[in-house]
């Protein structure tokens, strides 16, 4: 199938060679289990456990009423021993349940669904009780996005099987490993959206992702897109531009164009959800990075604490200079191996200083262009570095700065090793606070 | 930050590539060795000389101005070697070395770091210094004499008593070869000697991404249109004076040429323009270099005219609606 490419972008090496040929492999027992409250884009839920409370594996430990959020489970059956702020991956502190693991682990309860009798509420309910989020990393409660408003006519599913950030391969492995279970959760959403035709995208560097869901589909409705390398592919304005040549406009989302995206993990979770009453309480992240001895694909339960994965992939070797929970162009920093994997964690990747290169000073920018050249959203990353530097916020505003999607392609290919994307992230609150003021 | 910290913590993206200006400009610098080297093999200890103290005066221009400004020297960026180089190339061997040196002195220290250093000038600094000179000449004939005693001999060369071929083609002269003009022909200035050299070097800029096409392209397209137009050689405008170093080189310079696309092309025609206006409308020499001059003052303007819109800035797209609208 002919793919339609989006302006802008860049090759850039993708570095998943360490884990992309390796099966996933079910992690050890964690002896601890951290599960932050509020671990999606959202309201954040109230423990419905005490201190001293016995929990049992897929047990529901923490809800809210409020529209906008998904309930959290626990992963593992043990003792909660503390309810009390712990530091989550974006650097701050959250209230979360800490959960001393039992030695000996029960099956889940599930159940066996008939797929064909579900109606669009069994799913939406089946969804938002299984606590389900996006699991490509934006961690938006998926139950609220599979209800779009009525004004918004949805006539694409798009499964974004992209994975363009390099070093990442839990997307790559799970379509590999679990390509009926991902067809069968596609089915399921375009039934119950009423859904005429579904894309499938997967770039051309998983040759083999895209031949194993082909074998097993059997659904003409069912469209697989081989889309170019290219980073942002995964994007979701992106995507949509390049699979259905709609453009979404400067500040919508998917839905203003009939588009609706969900990623291959979140499409096997709904599946499983729905189908055996399955919730979110594990997940496949690719541990990996030059600075580890031995990187896998692990399945992991939410809420492992990151010193347990990396213990389980052979531990560091030499001193890394980050540690990054997500992609590398996208992720976040971590300072200690404390943290929990959450719904939204793609990845935890160990770098090496030569590719962060972190103590390099940067300078003034010599208008070379290359940001320019390879912006995916059209915009002058250069003029923009420069008002965001000097903090002119009205001059960063006209020249389109809260349209960036911050993907980090301008910092990356920077001859001068201006750290645009960083200004850009600083500046976006004071755009917005000017704004609201007009 | 908690005593627990073990690893650095800042915001995306944790990669970045290996590509830097001091590599970018040392790519030119290679790019220029091949004119660099044919000029050397025609003029011998003159164009030596004349690099030379070029590429000295230039690290010391920007040294003494760092120093005034109380910044650290940015020599590392090879911005101000590259700067002497391409002074040094605008001049004939025989031109006395001290002039050369006032030039570079201020191509460096005015044109750049005065303007703010590498990345804010306006103008090239190479060109800047260049035509600072031509502007100045009734000023420097006088101070001229002061310098006289030091002036350098280094004996006498066939080659250099030789008329341009830009003059001759004015002049209305025999012409030598296009052949020979376009490969080597030991007249002009040091960048003069050979447009193949130049192609030679801008073409390893291309390849390594240094440069784009659009602005040598629309130069170079827009003075063979205009010299066919107005009934002159466009092979022996292309091969004779500033034109190969300047389309190529000078205004394909990331500082002083637009970030724009078509902007690009709107200043590269611009310049042909000029450059055709100056040659052949009024016999001024220089005329490239002034052309790139005057354009580079219109690059703010050009790319206000020329920005692209963003991503998503379009017309409301029709959605079908469902059938009970």
């Amino acid at each position: 199938v002919e793919v339609k490419q989006f302006f802008g972008g860049i090759n850039i090496p993708h570095y998943k060679s360490f884990t992309e040929h390796k099966a996933i492999k079910e992690a050890s027992l964690p002896e601890e289990l951290i599960i932050p409250l509020l671990q999606h884009t959202g309201a954040p839920n109230e423990p419905l456990v005490k201190v001293g409370d016995k929990v049992k594996a897929g047990q529901k430990i923490g809800a809210t009423d409020k529209f906008l959020s998904a309930p959290v489970h626990a992963s593992l059956s043990g003792t909660v021993t503390a309810i009390e702020p712990r530091l989550y991956m974006t650097g701050q502190m959250v209230e979360s349940i800490v959960i001393a693991v039992d030695k000996n682990q029960d099956k889940l309860d599930l159940v066996d669904n008939d797929l064909d009798k579900v109606t669009k509420e069994d799913v939406i309910n089946a969804v938002k009780e299984a606590g389900i989020v996006g699991m490509g990393g934006a961690a938006f409660p998926t139950s609220v996005k599979l209800n779009p408003p009525p004004d918004k006519h949805v006539d694409a599913l798009i499964i974004n099987g992209c994975e363009c950030e390099p070093f990442l391969t839990c997307d790559h492995r799970l379509m590999l490993e679990k390509p009926s279970e991902l067809l069968q959760g596609i089915k399921l959403l375009m039934k119950m959206l009423s859904v005429e035709k579904a894309f499938v995208c997967i770039e051309d560097n998983k040759d083999d992702a895209i031949e194993a869901v082909r074998q097993q589909n059997d659904d003409p409705r069912i469209v697989l897109l081989r889309m170019p390398t290219k980073y942002p592919q995964g994007s979701e304005k992106h995507l949509v531009k390049a699979a259905i040549d709609r453009e979404i406009p400067s500040g919508g989302l998917p839905f203003d164009v009939g588009a609706l995206i969900q990623n291959v993990g979140t499409c096997v979770a709904i599946y499983e959800a729905v189908k055996f009453g399955k919730p979110l309480i594990e997940r496949v992240v690719a541990v990996t990075g030059q600075n580890l001895k031995d990187p896998q694909n692990l399945m992991v339960k939410i809420g492992t604490p990151l010193s347990h994965l990396i213990n389980e992939c052979g531990g560091i070797v030499e001193e890394p200079a980050k540690v990054v929970i997500g992609g590398p162009m996208t992720g976040r920093a971590q300072e200690n191996l404390d943290v929990p994997v959450v719904k939204g964690t793609t990845g935890v990747i160990v770098l090496p200083p030569d590719m962060t290169l972190e103590d390099m000073d940067y300078s003034d920018c010599v208008r070379c262009c290359k940001c320019v050249e390879h912006c995916p959203m059209l915009l002058y990353p250069n003029q923009i570095s420069i008002y965001c530097e000097a903090g002119m916020v009205e001059l960063a505003t006209e020249w389109n700065t809260m349209d960036c999607i911050e993907c980090g392609i301008c910092a990356y290919v920077c001859p001068s090793k201006r750290p645009i994307t960083q200004l850009v992230q600083r500046t976006k609150p004071l755009i917005r606070e000017l704004l609201s003021k007009r | 930050v908690s005593d627990t910290q073990k690893f650095v913590v800042s915001s995306s993206p944790h990669i970045k590539s290996h590509e830097t200006v001091s590599n970018a400009m040392r790519d030119v610098f290679i790019a220029l060795m091949p004119v660099t080297l044919v000029s050397i093999y025609f003029f011998r200890f003159y164009a030596v000389l004349t690099i030379a103290v070029c590429l000295v005066t230039a690290v010391l221009t920007e040294i003494l101005f760092k120093r005034l400004m109380h910044k650290k020297p940015q020599l590392h960026d090879w911005s101000a070697l590259l700067t002497g180089l391409f002074v040094a190339l605008l001049f004939q061997a025989t031109t006395p070395w001290y002039k050369a040196a006032l030039a570079t002195f201020i191509a460096v220290g005015i044109a750049k770091e005065l303007a703010g250093g590498l990345g804010w000038n306006r103008f090239n600094p190479a060109l800047f210094g260049r035509v600072a000179l031509v502007i100045l000449a009734p000023l420097y004939a006088y101070v001229n004499q002061w310098f006289q005693p030091l002036h350098i001999h280094l004996g006498g060369l066939d080659t250099i008593t030789q008329a341009t071929p830009l003059a001759m083609l004015r002049a209305g002269l025999e012409m030598p070869p296009v052949s020979q003009l376009f490969f080597a022909f030991p007249a002009g200035a040091l960048s003069e000697v050979s447009p193949f050299a130049l192609i030679l070097g801008a073409a390893y800029l291309l390849y390594r991404k240094h440069i784009g096409w659009r602005i040598p392209v629309s130069i170079l397209g827009t003075m063979i249109v205009l010299t066919l137009i107005t009934g002159e050689n466009p092979i022996y405008h292309l091969v004779t004076g500033g034109i190969m170093i300047g389309a190529l080189f000078m205004a394909t310079d990331w500082v002083t040429s637009p970030f724009t696309d078509k902007g690009k092309i709107i200043y590269g025609v611009a310049i042909g323009v000029l450059v055709v206006v100056f040659r052949v409308g009024f016999m001024i020499t220089e005329g490239v270099a002034f052309a790139i001059l005057i354009m580079n003052a219109f690059v703010p303007m050009i790319e206000r005219m020329t920005a692209r819109s963003q991503f998503g800035k379009i017309k409301v797209v029709q959605v079908p609606m469902a059938e009970n609208k």
